[in-house]
């Protein structure tokens, strides 16, 4: 499995998403840049340039049609994947610190930060997608600022106008976002940060990362947890393998407070858990920094991962990664 | 190789893994359920396209 080496950033990834075929890599980063590639050779198809800040978040519809995204700058963003050209922007008090696209792409959530007197908001975008895209509203359909611990990943929830967020101190819940009301939430679903959260294909279960080194699988209706994976290491993303039973978990000590360099380059690992079994099943090694985004491959025939280090790594699995039937020949549902 | 490592797996351990599979596959049964049952809701077909009656379906909820 000899990945692919994907270089046009200059600084750390933020998040990775590939399209819904998994032709295409969209890669945001701390260098302001967002760029796509092919996955199958690496090569860069085009960037998104506009925005003048840390790109810290994105998201691509199921058509490939339009880009998301939001950055430090303040502004969300929508972009023509095809052309690269900016079709709408949206300006906000504060940074864009997550956007995700609903099911049927006509609506974006967004989180924007709490800073000097403005509080952590989730706003819900209705989006045109009629002719260029060029003609959005610049009000939110909804808005809400969750109170308490502020919201750090969101997501639609499968449920009719349900968001789901994570948040700084651990807690995930399920906002209505035509009241604003916290419908549900599970105060203890991490102990730290939630720093990344991911939807199962099918959006009824999903997986959080968090800085307390665990990875966490959560039924989405009941918030409950279904599963735990722990790590040694605070962990800043987890992405869920379609069609086998793993799921894959990135993070490690920033590069401040790890003592050494030239004897531990390279060792950043995705770890690859047993979905059902709670049990490690093998790690990747590569990245010289902390693996801050992981995304599969729709299909489940690749992933990537970005790191600190300013690379992005796809990594198209082999034969036997289809093949071998750890423990057993028990059919396991995705 | 694998099945080198199976044979030392105990009975214990299997008929474990066994019981977690089997749990997992009737909770993944009743998620799908529970999705079909979201999705006619919503007025939403299974593939995606939004139905005709959508919008009349969120009033009345």
């Amino acid at each position: 499995m000899r990945p692919i080496l994907l270089q046009g950033h200059e600084r750390s990834l933020t998040q990775i998403k590939y399209n819904k075929e998994g032709d295409l890599l969209f890669s945001a980063s701390k260098d302001i840049g967002i760029n796509v590639w092919f996955t199958h050779n690496g090569e860069r198809l085009g960037t998104y340039d506009g925005h003048n800040g840390t790109v810290w978040t994105i998201d691509v519809d199921s058509q490939s049609k339009f880009l998301v995204s939001g950055s430090a700058d303040n502004c969300m963003k929508l972009w023509n994947v095809a052309t690269g050209k900016c079709l709408y922007t949206w300006e906000f008090p504060t940074a864009v610190k997550r956007v995700a696209f609903n099911e049927d792409d006509d609506q974006i959530v967004c989180i924007t930060e709490q800073r000097m007197g403005y509080q952590s908001a989730v706003r819900v975008f209705d989006i045109n997608r009629e002719g260029e895209g060029t003609s959005q509203s610049k009000e939110p359909a909804y808005m809400f600022n969750p109170v308490g611990s502020k919201a750090t990943v969101c997501a639609f929830a499968f449920m009719n106008d349900l968001i789901l967020t994570g948040h700084e101190s651990g807690k995930i819940a399920l906002f209505d976002m035509k009241t604003g009301d916290e419908v549900l939430n599970n105060e203890r679903a991490h102990m730290d940060t939630v720093t990344d959260l991911q939807l199962s294909p099918d959006g009824t279960y999903f997986i959080t990362s968090s800085k307390d080194k665990t990875a966490r699988l959560h039924d989405t209706k009941t918030l409950a947890v279904l599963k735990t994976y722990p790590t040694e290491t605070p962990l800043n993303s987890a992405a869920i393998a379609p069609k086998r039973p793993y799921v894959l978990l990135g993070g490690g000590q920033e590069a401040m407070s790890v003592t050494t360099t030239s004897a531990r380059q390279g060792k950043f690992e995705t770890r690859f858990w047993h979905k059902v079994f709670e049990e490690e099943v093998g790690r990747v090694k590569g990245h010289f920094g902390p693996i801050n985004t992981i995304a599969v491959h729709p299909g489940g025939t690749s992933y990537s991962s970005g790191g600190e280090d300013g690379f992005v790594r796809v990594h198209h699995f082999d034969e036997s990664y289809w093949k071998v039937k750890p423990y057993g020949d028990m059919e396991i549902e995705d | 190789e694998d099945a080198a490592e199976e044979s030392n797996v105990s009975a214990e351990l299997i008929a474990h893994r066994k019981r977690l599979v089997d749990e997992w596959n009737a909770w993944r049964r009743r998620c799908k359920d529970d999705l079909a049952e979201e999705r006619k809701k919503k007025g939403t077909e299974v593939d995606g396209e939004p139905g005709p009656q959508e919008e009349t379906k969120e009033e009345i909820e």
